[in-house]
């Protein structure tokens, strides 16, 4: 019964979010239809988080005549995974995903009030997209559908590699950030639909967007540490087709946020912006399309059904057409405001846009462009990481480059452009002498590397520069710019450090046996097979001696799942400040040695670090009171 | 023409021609990183230089896999053709004789030396362009 009672009011709620919807667009704005609009959205929340909240219900109780519960859940796992076990496959994560699409448009309803003229149109575009998602999760992936009479005793078990802290908040944290951006999009159609030139969307949407890029930056940071330590991928990026649609959204967040700035501050690039707000939100739903569909091999994706594929794209087809036809027809409203003027601000952060659509484009091609080869030549074939080097490294070294010119320029005014100021001298000598120093200590003749750390240590230096400059002559600091793109240039210099350095090793070795590996020194003391509740493993104990005299104990692990015959590998991990040990452990050979794999990851942790630090500016420019300053 | 409307044509122009190029730019690049994806069958009808990083996938066979310290030698078959492989470090999880594997890697005499060997997370996966029965 309260099976039924949480499916009908997923279905009532999408009735209503229909009304919502189709009232708000074809109204105008009165105080009466605004205030109208505002309560039946939150009713129709209230309905749609109340099916929400009883779904988790059902999972925390054990409900097992959800036969989606039965099948990603079991009785024995802790409260938390149940819970998480929801956005462990498909039709619960995109249930989780409708889920919290409504809460950023609640959250959006309560905080801005009734007045605003664009709030109306905003709320009824979100409430459409709402329906757009609920009618394919109801119609195509139902969470709801019950096994009856008789429900399975224990349900079955989730995936063991999605048992793990990490993997319970990555997903939904990453959600956030993708559905966090449909209050631009809205906005920006709203603002369209509306046809007031004087609307000031940008300023409305400004730390919303911030917001969600905030939640998108700290998913894909979680989602990289995941991989690195619970699947024993053992690095922090693959260029693994589903991280790479998690990383168009970013970068096009990233380049709207900077675009965004600009319109709030002189009402130009507006033309642009709009158009980039779009672009975010379309390419969020593209990565939904992929990971959904199956189309693309990788370990995201889920059940393989072209039924739900077929059902997304052209919603995302719809979308797109019906933002794209109503900018074009609205392209006048929007008044040219005068050139941008060479070396201000403004001209920076154009030529950013450039670079950083280009980066979208290129990532883009990687993606579909095994599906576009295989369907015209019938031929397989993969793009890897070198593609996405060969366009990535020229690329943000050449647009560091500009940064660290950009911070002398000036809103709307076109400085006499002095290259030699005393804080440019200073920050490319000291990188010059550093980039050097490291050129001779560890000998590469890696140009590609080295122009990284160089152009990572002109920004940190720089922003170092000027906020030294802020502290000892009270000159203004633009706090969320300069913590961004410090963890800006930490990140490069992390990054280069890492592939300079890391290096990694399978080595064979008995019990009782020492080995040698750079600076290490490893002894296999035991290796025993231990039992689990619901897995049996091997065990290896290892101890490690490095040259700083350190002294540790590292047991990675293999593992036998019971309930799915699946075999895990468990790393073992060293962390120090500047480097980690990383252990996995292989088969046994015939003379009963052991391969064990080992990496010294270098600065992995720093680049984590610098990903946070760059959510972190963003969480500063929320909590800031500057009305419109990026 | 008018000689805002020139000034107009020449910087579109000037943006189309920078576009050009920078697609171009991207596509070739591109087109030299591209890893293709072979069968041992259809390895047979392809000459592939040496150095040209490719992919292949296909089954691991029965009592091919050999191990010398920590590299291993296994043999990847379609029940038709197969191949020698060689590589160096930890195979994966469901890495085991009788089911699919993908290996990125260079051919050198007949041999594949393999840079990394995939299998999915998944236990029923079975690599692209094999109409084969996985039956583990």
């Amino acid at each position: 019964m309260i099976i039924e009672i949480s499916h009908f009011l997923s279905i009532l709620s999408t009735g209503l979010f229909f009304l919502v919807g189709s009232f708000a667009l074809t109204t105008n704005n009165t105080p009466y239809t605004s205030n109208l609009i505002s309560r039946t959205y939150s009713h129709a929340f209230l309905f749609l988080s109340s099916s929400f909240l009883i779904y988790i219900w059902l999972a925390i109780t054990d409900n097992f005549s959800v036969q989606y519960i039965a099948n990603h859940s079991n009785s024995a796992l802790p409260t938390f995974y149940k819970i998480s076990s929801i956005w462990s496959a498909h039709e619960g994560s995109m249930f989780l995903w409708i889920f919290f699409l409504a809460l950023w448009g609640f959250i959006f309803n309560i905080k801005i009030k009734n007045a605003e003229i664009l709030k109306p149109k905003t709320m009824g575009i979100i409430s459409l997209i709402i329906v757009g998602f609920l009618l394919f999760l109801l119609i195509t992936s139902n969470p709801f559908i019950t096994i009856l009479p008789i429900a399975p005793l224990n349900g079955a078990d989730i995936n063991p590699v999605l048992q793990d802290p990490a993997l319970a908040i990555h997903p939904p944290t990453l959600y956030l950030g993708y559905v966090g951006f449909v209050i631009p999009f809205a906005c920006s159609l709203a603002f369209l639909i509306n046809g007031d030139p004087d609307a000031k969307w940008e300023k409305l949407v400004n730390k919303w967007s911030v917001s969600a890029w905030v939640f998108l930056t700290v998913g894909i940071t979680l989602g990289s540490w995941w991989a690195y330590y619970e699947l024993g991928w053992g690095g922090y990026w693959f260029w693994d087709p589903v991280e790479n649609v998690a990383l168009m959204p970013w970068l096009a967040a990233t380049a709207f946020l900077h675009s965004l700035s600009v319109s709030i501050k002189s009402s130009q690039l507006r033309t642009w912006t709009i158009l980039l707000s779009i672009t975010v939100f379309s390419l969020s739903l593209f990565g939904a399309f992929i990971v959904r569909s199956g189309i693309i091999d990788s370990v995201h994706s889920f059940a393989n059904d072209p039924q739900r594929g077929l059902y997304l794209l052209a919603f995302i087809a719809v979308i797109i057409a019906a933002s794209l036809s109503l900018f074009v027809s609205r392209l006048s409203l929007i008044k040219p405001s005068g050139n941008i003027k060479t070396f201000s601000k403004q001209s920076f952060i154009s030529i950013n846009n450039i670079f950083f659509v280009t980066l979208i484009f290129s990532v883009m091609l990687g993606v579909t462009y095994p599906l576009i080869y295989e369907y015209l030549y019938d031929q397989k074939i993969s793009v890897g990481a070198p593609f996405y080097n060969a366009i990535f490294i020229p690329i943000v070294i050449l647009a560091s480059i500009f940064l660290f010119f950009s911070v002398d320029s000036k809103w709307s005014r076109s400085i006499d452009f002095r290259i030699f100021t005393k804080p440019i001298v200073l920050s490319l000598f000291f990188a010059l002498t550093s980039t050097f120093a490291i050129y001779f200590i560890f000998k590469t003749n890696n140009i590609a590397i080295l122009l990284t750390i160089f152009t990572g240590l002109i920004v940190i230096i720089r922003y170092l520069i000027e906020v030294w400059t802020a502290l000892v002559y009270k000159k203004y600091l633009n706090v969320f710019s300069a913590i961004a793109h410090f963890a800006l240039g930490l990140l490069l210099v992390s990054i280069s450090f890492n592939s300079l350095l890391s290096t990694e090793r399978a080595l064979n070795i008995k019990i009782n046996e020492f080995e040698e590996y750079k600076d290490l020194t490893i002894y296999f003391k035991d290796i025993r097979v231990r039992k689990d509740s619901n897995y049996d493993a091997i065990k290896a104990e290892f101890n490690i001696k490095d040259k700083y005299g350190n002294n540790f104990d590292l047991s990675p692990e293999k593992r036998r799942y019971f309930t799915r015959g699946q075999i895990t590998t468990e790393t073992a991990i060293y962390i120090s400040p500047l480097r980690d040990i990383y252990l996995t452990i292989g088969d046994q050979l015939e003379d009963g040695s052991w391969i064990v794999n080992v990496q010294i990851n270098f600065l992995i942790r720093w680049i984590w670090f610098s990903a946070c630090l760059m959510a972190f500016a963003g969480i500063v420019l929320i909590f800031s009171n500057r009305k419109s300053n990026i | 023409m008018n000689p805002t409307r020139k000034k107009r044509l020449y910087r579109v122009l000037v943006v189309f021609l920078f576009s050009i190029s920078g697609v171009s730019l991207i596509l070739y690049s591109l087109n030299s990183n591209l890893d293709y994806f072979f069968t041992p069958t259809e390895l047979k009808s392809v000459n592939i230089p040496s150095e040209k990083r490719i992919k292949i996938g296909g089954m691991v066979l029965e009592d091919s896999v050999k191990r010398y310290g920590p590299e291993i030698s296994f043999i990847i078959s379609d029940y038709e053709n197969s191949i020698n492989v060689v590589f160096e470090g930890i195979v994966p999880d469901l890495f085991k004789e009788g089911s699919g594997v993908v290996a990125l890697g260079f051919i050198k005499n007949e041999i594949f030396y393999a840079e990394e060997v995939l299998a999915k997370h998944d236990e029923n996966y079975m690599p692209p362009n094999l109409d084969l029965k996985n039956d583990n």
